[in-house]
């Protein structure tokens, strides 16, 4: 049985799933620089191991109301098409194997306009895990993606 | 010597002789200068004489000048002193007139009053007339008077004479009856005697009966009073018989008090005894109170010191925390290493499956450290709060234990106030003690008083008894002694009833003889006031008769002095005839010194007239007086001014004088030089030769 790696991270409440494949690394937030003319999901820029990356509220991108940072909270680097972005979650612990016969699609009565962030959802358990679509996460107006050439 | 020195001799002396004559001719004309110099001296001498001369009298005339300005002057202040003497005069003429004048109405006045005058002295003269004849009828009248006074005066001498011999008959009668007053007197006397003897009789028998009466009185009182005694003596033995029950109830009573005091002098002891107690408790108390105090202060300090125990605690829970909380930190990036490191394996495929096994192991670690440490900072938050609430609580304890103090010491002063009034108590319950002590004594004593008032009482009603039985004898003795006495009372009363019956006879004949004895002693008092009248007659009389006399010698008088008075108005009447003639001639008089003085006062106005017309003149004089120095003044000055000019011709002539002299000395020094050149010159052809 095939199974895939996955970090869990927590928002709002609840938890939901990346393949660790797509992660870069992962970081405390230790400081972040606002830039002008940034999308409101965008906080501001962090340096890391020698980058500059783009910070993303993910509270602010899947329409959460913010709450302040803690120790807890977590910046997830993920790297996707040549971009690299910061994701900022309310915490992240965990780096479990999810097997595949757990997962299965989004169902379609969840599906909103923001259903399309949803890629699939796991159970573990009596857990549910949301596995999120990083395309669509990371798909923004070209106008106000910023990508660490511009920065 | 050459030709031409010869020649040149010749020359020479030619010249020579031509020097010689030149200088005889300036010699020549140098003296006739010197002599017309002489004639300018001369004549400038002479002129300055002349000068001199001319100044001398022109000084002169400006000194006269000045004189007559002078003496000009001193004529125009007399000419002023003048005008103004000549005003004082008008001045004095305008008083003088104005007084005539005053004088002639003051003279007509005079006059006026003079006419007035003369005709009252005329009145007067009328008057005195009148009364020269009213004295001549008053001096007649006068001398009928004196006429009738004269007789009225004899007859009043015969009036007197029969006066003087009724008086003697009266004294006579006087006399006798006095004589006959005399008799009744004696008889009055002897009769007053008899009835004095009488009365005295009578007298000591009401006496006897009085004495009597009185006897039966007293006795009778004497009866009263015994019955009286007899039943005073009943009432004090039924008193005594009394004051024995109830001094003996008394006893009782006092038997009764006196137990009831021993009981509150008990009871006073038992409270002495139960205060002192009380005193002992409350003492003890205050001790204990202080006791709790020093407890409670302890308390306060250990509160004080756990609650900085506790502060201390939380202090060190806070450093736990912090300390804590960089467990969690490193809890955190652990996990977060462990995390990176499971990715990083995942992504070496097989090759990291043992790294990935031990960052699992590693994650696993720090997910217990994170949860420790959260259990330890519930645990030390929670150890916080309780230490707050042990402050807070040891906050509030101190409180207490400072408010429970200060009850403590209000409780011992409240316990002071307890021990000074169980003080108080004690005294009071000692001084009741002391006083219950002194009450049972003198219950104790009044004990003993009944005791013996009873006995005493009991003696008397035995005494009170006896003497009631002794009474009752007496009160029957006086009985029988009453009846007596009544009895001689009576036989007194009839023996008194005779007496004042011959008292009432001799009574009578007294009061006849009284009477005889008035009537005479009136009669003679009536003789001796007709006595006593004629002889105020006769002097009536005598004085009448010297009054008339005198009357008569006055009247004499009276009519003397009217012809007296009558002369003396005549003579005043001739006196008043002559002033009035006097004062005819004297207003005559009066009416010439009026028409002299209206004269008087026209002359002087005609004087006042020619003064002012004087004055006028005497000014005019001192106006030309002072042209006249006005001119004068002016010629002076004139005179001076050509006096000043003579001098500067002086001064000229004398400069002139002084320079023809100093021709006259030029001349005569060129005269000598002419001359010594002459010498010189004829010297020098005699050496040429």
């Amino acid at each position: 049985m095939t199974r895939t790696p996955f970090i869990l991270f927590d928002l709002a409440g609840a938890t939901y799933g990346i393949p660790s494949q797509e992660v870069k690394q992962m970081e405390m937030i230790e400081q972040i620089t606002p830039v002008p003319n940034a999308p409101p999901s965008v906080e501001g820029v962090v340096y890391s191991r020698g980058e500059v990356i783009p910070a993303m509220n993910l509270r602010v991108r899947f329409g959460f109301e913010t709450v302040p940072l803690t120790l807890r909270s977590r910046l997830i680097i993920v790297e996707r098409a040549g971009r690299t972005v910061g994701l900022i979650v309310d915490s992240a612990r965990e780096f479990i194997w999810i097997p595949d016969d757990l997962i299965q699609p989004a169902p379609e009565a969840i599906v909103g306009v923001k259903g399309r962030y949803v890629e699939a959802i796991a159970t573990l358990g009596n857990r549910l895990v949301v596995l999120i679509d990083l395309d669509e996460v990371l798909t923004l107006d070209p106008l106000y993606l910023p990508t660490s050439e511009d920065v | 010597m050459p030709f031409g020195l010869f020649n040149t001799r010749g020359t020479l002396d030619a010249d020579l002789a031509q020097a010689r004559e030149e200088t005889g001719q300036l010699s020549q004309q140098a003296n006739e200068v010197a002599a017309l110099a002489t004639q300018v001296n001369q004549g400038v001498d002479q002129q300055a004489r002349s000068l001199t001369a001319n100044a001398e009298h022109i000084g002169q005339t400006v000194a006269s000048l000045k004189d007559s300005a002078t003496q000009s002057e001193s004529v125009a202040t007399s000419t002023e002193q003048l005008v103004s003497s000549i005003n004082e005069i008008s001045a004095s003429i305008d008083e003088v007139t104005d007084n005539a004048t005053h004088l002639a109405g003051s003279v007509e006045e005079t006059a006026a009053a003079i006419n007035e005058m003369t005709s009252s002295i005329q009145n007067v003269a009328g008057i005195s007339q009148e009364m020269a004849t009213s004295a001549t009828e008053v001096t007649s009248a006068m001398i009928e008077v004196a006429a009738s006074l004269n007789s009225v005066s004899d007859d009043t001498d015969v009036l007197v004479s029969s006066i003087n011999e009724t008086a003697a008959s009266i004294e006579e009668m006087t006399r006798s009856i006095q004589g006959v007053a005399s008799n009744a007197d004696d008889m009055s006397a002897s009769a007053e005697q008899t009835s004095a003897a009488i009365n005295q009789i009578a007298a000591s028998v009401e006496q006897v009966t009085a004495m009597s009466q009185t006897l039966a009185t007293g006795v009778e009182d004497v009866g009263t009073s015994i019955e009286e005694l007899a039943r005073s003596i009943q009432g004090v033995a039924q008193n005594a018989q009394q004051i024995t029950d109830v001094a003996a109830s008394a006893a009782t009573g006092a038997e009764q008090m006196s137990r009831s005091i021993h009981s509150v002098a008990a009871l006073a002891q038992q409270t002495d005894t139960i205060t002192r107690r009380v005193a002992r408790d409350a003492e003890e108390g205050g001790a204990a109170i202080q006791k709790s105090m020093q407890g409670f202060s302890r308390i306060s300090e250990t509160m004080t010191q756990s609650a900085s125990v506790i502060r201390e605690m939380g202090k060190q829970a806070n450093e736990i925390g912090s300390i804590v909380d960089t467990i969690n930190l490193i809890a955190e990036r652990t996990n977060l290493l462990s995390l990176n490191a499971s990715i990083e394996a995942a992504r070496a495929g097989e090759a990291g499956r043992g790294f990935a096994v031990v960052a699992e192991e590693i994650r696993n670690l720090a997910d217990r450290a994170a949860q420790a440490t959260a259990d330890i900072t519930a645990i030390i938050r929670a150890l916080q709060e309780v230490a707050q609430e042990a402050v807070s609580t040891s906050t509030e304890g101190l409180r207490v234990a400072q408010e429970s103090g200060q009850l403590a010491e209000a409780g011992v002063s409240g316990l002071q106030k307890i021990m000074s009034g169980i003080e108080e108590s004690t005294t009071l319950v000692g001084q009741i003690a002391s006083a219950t002590e002194e009450q049972r004594a003198a219950g104790q004593q009044v004990v003993d008083a009944i005791q013996t008032t009873v006995l005493q009482a009991r003696q008397v009603a035995g005494a009170t008894t006896e003497q009631a039985t002794t009474v009752q004898s007496v009160v029957r003795a006086t009985e029988s002694m009453r009846r007596i006495a009544q009895q001689v009372a009576q036989a007194m009363g009839e023996q008194s009833h005779s007496a004042r019956e011959i008292i009432k006879a001799a009574q009578h004949n007294t009061s006849l003889a009284t009477r005889m004895r008035r009537a005479t002693s009136e009669q003679a008092k009536g003789v001796n006031q007709i006595a006593q009248a004629v002889e105020s007659m006769r002097r009536g009389a005598a004085s009448t008769s010297r009054a008339l006399n005198e009357q008569a010698n006055a009247g004499t008088q009276i009519s003397q002095e009217g012809e007296s008075l009558a002369r003396q108005v005549a003579t005043i009447n001739q006196a008043i005839r002559e002033q009035s003639t006097a004062t005819e001639q004297i207003r005559v008089t009066a009416e010439g010194i009026r028409q002299q003085a209206g004269q008087l006062a026209r002359a002087m106005g005609e004087q006042n007239q020619a003064t002012r017309e004087m004055t006028s003149a005497a000014q005019n004089i001192s106006r030309q007086i002072a042209l006249l120095t006005h001119a004068n003044r002016g010629h002076s000055t004139a005179m001076e001014q050509m006096l000043g000019e003579l001098e500067t011709i002086r001064q000229s002539t004398q400069q002139s004088a002084d320079g023809s002299r100093l021709m006259q000395q030029a001349c005569v020094s060129l005269q000598e030089r002419a001359q010594g050149l002459d010498a010189r010159l004829g010297r020098l052809g005699n050496g040429n030769r």
